[in-house]
This record gives structure tokens, C-alpha cells and sequence, in this order.
């Protein structure tokens, strides 16, 4: 059987999609990209951001300097330590660790100059070197440090502390925070200093 | 030519329909925009870094402080300096184990061997630090047994601040020269 001629509608249609797909083909413009993409710019300065700021709350850039604790300055150059637990002793109170709340609060610096702490901090009397409250906050803080130290494959029989003193600390008082860590199983200490360069 | 077939109506809507369609600039990105979002992040970036103090800190190792006899130190089978730097408020002495180092650093005999030059602003002892690490030098020359020796003691009065103390470890921890004289720091209690 003969196929039926195309109607001449049927023709003009075909033609004018066949020709519109050619004008469309011809007109095309290869895509390209005319803007900046800052999306991995944008997500750099977001990683440093954040990088930045961690890393600040958890260095010792982050210690508060003020009035009531002024680190002393020494010439030396070498990295701090990072590692161990902080017990700090500003002028008027001693903390330990990350707690806010003070161990002990001192008197002034007269009287500690003279003997230390009051006797009602000490064991047996006022000559006596070992600070009670501190010790007792040591001893919480040493067991949590302990099971870290076994975590890490450290020697956990003896903890490292972090001594951050106040410039103006009397040296009987000094050395009663040092003997007090002595007693609490920590075994090495890390006096931090400011950086300075000698005059 | 197949265009010659068309009808002018559908000459005009093949060029009409075959322009590109021209995008905003919203569009042409295909996201959101970000920018004030940026500019948020750059200010924050700015201000922290122009906020924040940098401090430099180091550490000073040492161990449990003791009284009396040398159980911390490391036991050495030569001839041993076993120094010491006692901090009064009348100045500083060095204690070897041949005796109390004499005024001047000349000799083993009474006296304090660095007299105060008098009181600071907070009414503690002025020291002659580059006397001490002159004497510290001479002490540790004054015997080859001693080129090893890196310990020392230090004690003060009960009234000395730790600024001072610092201040007199750095004295002995190196020479004029950048070379080590005494850098292990221990602790003495005062008796």
C-alpha cells in the first residue's frame, strides 16, 4: 500500500522545530564562569577561624594577666610544657586545675611572708609545709590525671603540675604549694615564665 | 532552503526562541550569596587577631623541693661542686662543698659573698646579676671534675619574692658567652 502523502501542515511544523533546533544549536554559548567561586576561600577562613580560636583558649596565651597575677620574666627561650595539671597562685588565692573556685584564699603578703599559711590550713602547725585544702583538691584532680596518664601509656605513679605563680609570691609560700605537690604524687613541675629578653 | 518554507511568523519566533536567556547574577552563580557572610567572618578574624595579646611563656623544670641533704641530686662519683644559692635580704651567698664563698667571689670564708646594693621599689634586696653569673662561671672553671655539674640548689628567706628568685636562676643558668653553667634548678627549703 502507497504511504499518504504529508499534508502541507504536517511538513511546515516538522520544518520549523528542525530549523529552531539549528538557530538553537548555532546561538548556543558555551557555558563559563563569569563570577568568582569564594566558597573555598570562605571555607578556609572558617576552618582557620576556628582553629584559631580553639587554639588560643587552650594556650598559654589565653592566661589572665592582671593585677593579681603578673607572671615573672626570664630569659628563657625554650617552649612551655602544655602537659600536666595547672595549680595557680595569684596574689590572693591558689586554684587548681580548671575549677574557679579557689582552694585557698590568701592573706596578705606581710603575713604569708612571715610564715607561710595560717596554721588552721596546715597538718601540724604553722611550721608545717603541707597545705591541707590543697591537697585534698590535688588528690581529686591526681586520680582523674592518673587514669589519663594510663589512656596515653604514661608512668602513672607520678603527675606533672603546671606551677603558674604570681611575681610578688613570698617564697615560703612557694615552697609550701611545691611541697604540697610533692605529697600528692606529683613528681615534676613546670614553673611558667614570660618571655623576655635580657637587659 | 528549508527557511524559504517557513512562514514569517515562524522565522520571527525561531530567532525570538533561539537567544540565550539572559541570567541575573544571582542565578548565574547558583547559590547564595555569601558575601555578607564573609565580610561577618573577615570582621570577626580581624578582631581577634587585633584583641588578643600575644605572650610568650616558657617553663622551668624542677622537682619536689628538699631540706637539709642532697637526696634529689644526681650522685656523682668525682669530686662534686654541690652548689647552692642562698637569697637573703641582704644579698646572696653561694655554698660549695669546700664551704661559704667569701665576698668577691675570691675565696672560701665567712660573709655574704654578693652584698645587697640596696632596696627596690618593693623593699627587696638588689643583686648583682652579672657578678653571680661571673662567680658561677669561675666556680664551675675552677676544677675540670666540675665541667659536667649542671644542679643547683637554691633557697631564699621566707620574705623573698619568686621574681627574684627567677631572676637569680637566670643569673646562673648561662655565662656572658651563651654557654651553660647551672640550668638544673632545685628547690631548697630554708631551715
Amino acid at each position: 500500500m502507497a504511504a499518504a502523502p504529508k499534508s502541507p501542515a504536517t511538513s511546515s511544523t516538522a520544518l520549523y522545530k528542525t530549523a529552531l533546533r539549528k538557530a538553537k544549536r548555532k546561538n548556543e554559548v558555551e557555558a563559563e564562569v563569569n563570577y568568582l567561586n569564594i566558597t573555598a576561600m570562605l571555607d578556609m577562613m572558617t576552618i582557620i577561624l576556628v582553629f584559631l580560636l580553639k587554639t588560643m583558649a587552650s594556650s598559654s596565651a589565653s592566661l589572665p594577666q592582671s593585677k593579681d597575677l603578673t607572671l615573672p620574666s626570664s630569659v628563657l627561650a625554650a617552649e612551655p610544657h602544655q602537659e600536666g595539671v595547672a595549680v595557680v597562685v595569684t596574689k590572693s588565692q591558689i586554684l587548681v586545675g580548671d575549677d574557679p573556685n579557689p582552694v585557698v584564699v590568701l592573706p596578705t603578703r606581710e603575713s604569708l611572708a612571715q610564715s607561710g599559711l595560717d596554721a588552721k590550713y596546715k597538718k601540724a602547725g604553722i611550721n608545717d609545709l603541707h597545705i591541707v585544702p590543697l591537697a585534698n583538691a590535688l588528690l581529686a584532680v591526681r586520680e582523674t590525671d592518673k587514669q589519663i596518664r594510663l589512656a596515653k601509656g604514661q608512668d602513672p605513679n607520678s603527675s606533672e603540675a603546671i606551677v603558674i605563680v604570681d611575681e610578688s609570691t613570698p617564697y615560703r609560700l612557694l615552697m609550701e604549694v611545691l611541697f604540697t605537690l610533692g605529697q600528692s604524687s606529683f613528681g615534676k613541675y613546670h614553673l611558667m615564665v614570660l618571655q623576655a629578653k635580657k637587659t | 532552503m528549508a527557511e524559504a518554507k517557513l512562514s514569517a511568523a515562524q522565522r520571527s519566533k525561531i530567532r525570538r526562541l533561539s537567544v540565550p536567556a539572559e541570567m541575573s547574577p544571582e542565578d548565574e552563580a547558583g547559590e547564595i550569596n555569601i558575601v555578607p557572610f564573609l565580610d561577618m567572618i573577615i570582621n570577626i578574624l580581624m578582631f581577634v587577631l587585633a584583641t588578643v595579646a600575644v605572650v610568650f611563656t616558657s617553663t622551668i623544670e624542677t622537682s619536689p623541693p628538699s631540706s637539709g641533704g642532697g637526696k634529689v641530686r644526681v650522685e656523682r662519683t668525682t669530686p662534686s661542686l654541690n652548689l647552692t644559692l642562698v637569697i637573703t635580704n641582704d644579698g646572696a651567698t653561694f655554698k660549695a662543698s669546700g664551704g661559704n664563698i667569701s665576698t668577691g667571689c675570691d675565696s672560701v670564708g665567712a660573709g655574704m659573698t654578693f652584698p645587697s646594693k640596696g632596696k627596690d621599689a618593693s623593699g627587696e634586696p638588689v643583686l648583682d646579676a652579672d657578678a653571680i653569673t661571673a662567680c658561677a662561671r669561675k666556680l664551675k672553671d675552677s676544677s675540670p671534675d666540675f665541667k659536667e655539674e649542671t644542679q643547683i640548689r637554691i633557697t631564699a628567706s621566707n620574705g623573698i619574692s619568686y621574681r627574684k628568685v627567677i631572676e637569680c636562676i637566670d643569673a646562673v643558668r648561662k655565662d656572658k658567652s651563651g654557654n651553660d653553667l647551672f640550668p638544673d634548678v632545685l628547690f631548697g627549703v630554708p631551715r
